[in-house]
């Protein structure tokens, strides 16, 4: 079984994440016992907490594109475009202005929070809009995401906080160690989710008459996938920065590979996700030695020609 | 044989008069990494682009009638003047105000020295940029420049001459201290700043050594680095630029950030070696002749525990 086989190479590339780093920690001597307690520490407090992290933020940042693009019905957009990922950059300014001593974890809840509103409103604002053209929906989003984008840049730069604001948008798991990335397991009850409603999102990615007329709520699916994509990029962008691509060229791949049957795709695009971020944070962590490549430009550049390709090869699926 | 004399005293005379009158006679050539410029007089209107010029500026006493309208330091807050015309951000400046302000000279340094080849023609400008790689040597042969061009020669020497003796103070302080790392942290991730980076006085004129020997030392200047590599670095000291720290003040981000299984284990951590700079000081105004002595206190200070 194909599926069988990615997730085996997944694997693979998240041993490959465990043992590549600037300490000293060898899988013979881990598995032996005799690696040093400090290796072990080491093993424990950074490595593990990073493979975690990168398996659940692609994972579930691909989820997000996922359920995006079938909400919407198009192919071409990508989780930040709901003001979701500007909401959540505002919150963390936010709190980074007026309580910069919290904890992170702190810190991620408030950033979550002011997501979860950015959201809100573009629910809100998207009842007042006719639904009929699927553009309108991206569209609305981007509009709004530039609007809070632009009061958060400006407040950014009166405080001099531009080059903070400049690393929230530049997704990087450098700083990724115990008690800095435990907010992405929601990514991972989002996926589970997204799972579970699978059929409903797949009939809604037929459209609103279609999904009417089979009995199902239409606006409660969307909202339920809004939810779903707008938690995951909160989490994953206060977590460790955003990623761009990664929510549009996965669920495109994996498309392309088995159909748009979501109960088919879920366990394809979560293992494919966890996989992308998994090898572009190996080869950033690698290319220069022991000093780190962010991973959202490793991603920006393969995920740029993975989309040429995609648009060159297929299609236009959008309106 | 008198005719002769008195010719000779004639011009003799009227060489000491040319040389008297000022406005005209004292054309100074102002050499800048973008060429020379010819300054005809003392300035009197000045109009800086740069907040590390405007520090030099404010150190030698020379009033300023025009400030970047954007990253104020705050240590340099109480110099600025109220009634001082902003003339656009550190990189963008407002080309028409300053054409408008019908200045006797505009500098432009650093992040602003692209702003030259357009200035050159609305107003004399100088470029004051610095190297990183020798900060002192740059921020005194400023200094120097600024003193030659405002006739303030002594003043400029006699606080070059205060800036070598705490270099000196803190370069005894700082013997047999051990390695230092630098490091900048960013909206939760770290950097580290090595001897070609804006604080590199600490490594090449302090003459801490640099934490990095062992690691094949690049060009970089605030590469992402993981705990991991703190870890395994092991810096005895560490001075931290905390860029989250955008208003000035060591509001404690770093510290959090900082707090941490790994780095806890580091020889700065477990002695308490751990100096927070002034942000401000580091990172915006990294050239200027305060920021750099403000930056020196506050090292002594940690060395001196």
């Amino acid at each position: 079984m194909p599926l069988l086989l990615a997730i085996l190479v997944t694997a693979l590339l998240a041993l490959v994440s465990l043992f590549v780093g600037v300490s000293d920690v060898s899988l013979p001597a881990l598995l032996a016992g005799t690696a040093e307690p400090r290796a072990v520490e080491v093993f424990i407090v950074s490595r593990v907490p990073r493979t975690l992290a990168l398996v659940l933020a692609g994972a579930s940042m691909a989820i997000g594109g996922l359920v995006m693009q079938m909400v919407v019905r198009n192919r071409f957009v990508e989780p930040s475009t709901t003001g979701t990922s500007e909401s959540a950059a505002l919150g963390f300014l936010t709190v980074t202005l007026l309580a910069p001593g919290w904890p992170l974890m702190a810190k991620m809840a408030v950033s979550a929070l002011f997501a979860l509103g950015g959201t809100a409103l573009f629910l809100r604002i998207l009842k007042a809009v006719p639904l009929r053209d699927v553009l309108l929906v991206p569209l609305v989003g981007i509009m709004l995401g530039g609007v809070i984008g632009a009061l958060t840049a400006f407040i950014a730069y009166r405080v001099n906080l531009m080059a903070s604001l400049l690393a929230w948008n530049m997704g990087d798991f450098s700083g990724v160690i115990r008690g800095r990335y435990e907010l992405l397991w929601i990514g991972l009850v989002c996926c589970v989710l997204a799972y579970v409603a699978a059929d409903r999102f797949t009939v809604a990615g037929m459209g609103k008459d279609f999904t009417t007329n089979l009995g199902l709520n239409y606006k409660r699916v969307m909202t339920l996938g809004l939810v779903i994509v707008s938690l995951v990029s909160a989490v994953v962008l206060v977590s460790v920065g955003s990623i761009p691509f990664l929510g549009l060229i996965v669920p495109n791949i994996v498309s392309l590979m088995v159909g748009d049957n979501m109960r088919r795709t879920v366990p394809w695009v979560t293992v494919g996700g966890a996989a992308m971020v998994l090898a572009c944070d190996i080869v950033g962590r690698l290319i220069r030695f022991p000093y780190e490549i962010p991973i959202a430009v490793v991603m920006g550049v393969v995920g740029a020609a993975v989309f040429l390709y995609l648009l060159l090869r297929t299609p236009r699926h959008a309106a | 044989m008198s005719a002769l004399f008195r010719t000779t005293a004639l011009l003799a005379t009227l060489v000491g008069a040319l040389s008297l009158t000022p406005a005209f006679a004292q054309d100074k050539v102002i050499s800048t990494p973008q060429g020379d410029v010819t300054i005809a007089r003392v300035p009197e209107k000045v109009l800086v682009q740069d907040w590390a010029v405007f520090d030099d500026l404010s150190a030698m006493g020379v009033a300023v009638a025009g400030v970047p309208s954007s990253n104020a330091p705050t240590y340099l807050a109480d110099q600025i003047p109220a009634d001082a015309i902003q003339i656009g951000s550190l990189f963008e400046p407002d080309f028409e105000g300053i054409a408008a302000a019908e200045a006797d000279v505009y500098f432009v340094a650093a992040r602003s020295a692209a702003a030259f080849e357009t200035s050159k023609d609305i107003v004399p400008t100088i470029d004051l940029s610095v190297d990183n790689t020798d900060i002192v040597a740059g921020v005194k042969a400023n200094m120097v420049k600024l003193g030659d061009i405002f006739d303030m020669a002594d003043h400029a020497t006699a606080l070059n001459d205060e800036l070598d003796a705490k270099l000196a103070e803190v370069k005894a302080a700082a013997e047999g201290k051990g390695t230092a790392l630098v490091l900048v942290t960013n909206a939760g991730k770290l950097g580290v700043y090595g001897p070609d980076s804006r604080v590199s006085w600490i490594y090449n004129n302090v003459g801490m050594a640099s934490a990095l020997a062992d690691v094949a030392d690049g060009d970089h200047g605030g590469d992402a680095v993981s705990f991991e590599f703190l870890l395994e670095v092991n810096p005895d000291w560490v001075f931290v630029v905390d860029r989250d720290a955008g208003t000035g003040e060591n509001a404690g981000s770093a510290e959090a950030l900082l707090d941490n299984e790994l780095f806890n284990q580091t020889t700065a951590a477990k002695e308490g070696q751990i100096v927070y700079l002034d942000p401000q000081a580091s990172y915006i105004s990294m050239h200027g002749y305060q920021g750099v002595m403000l930056l020196l206190d506050q090292v002594l200070e940690g060395l001196n525990g």
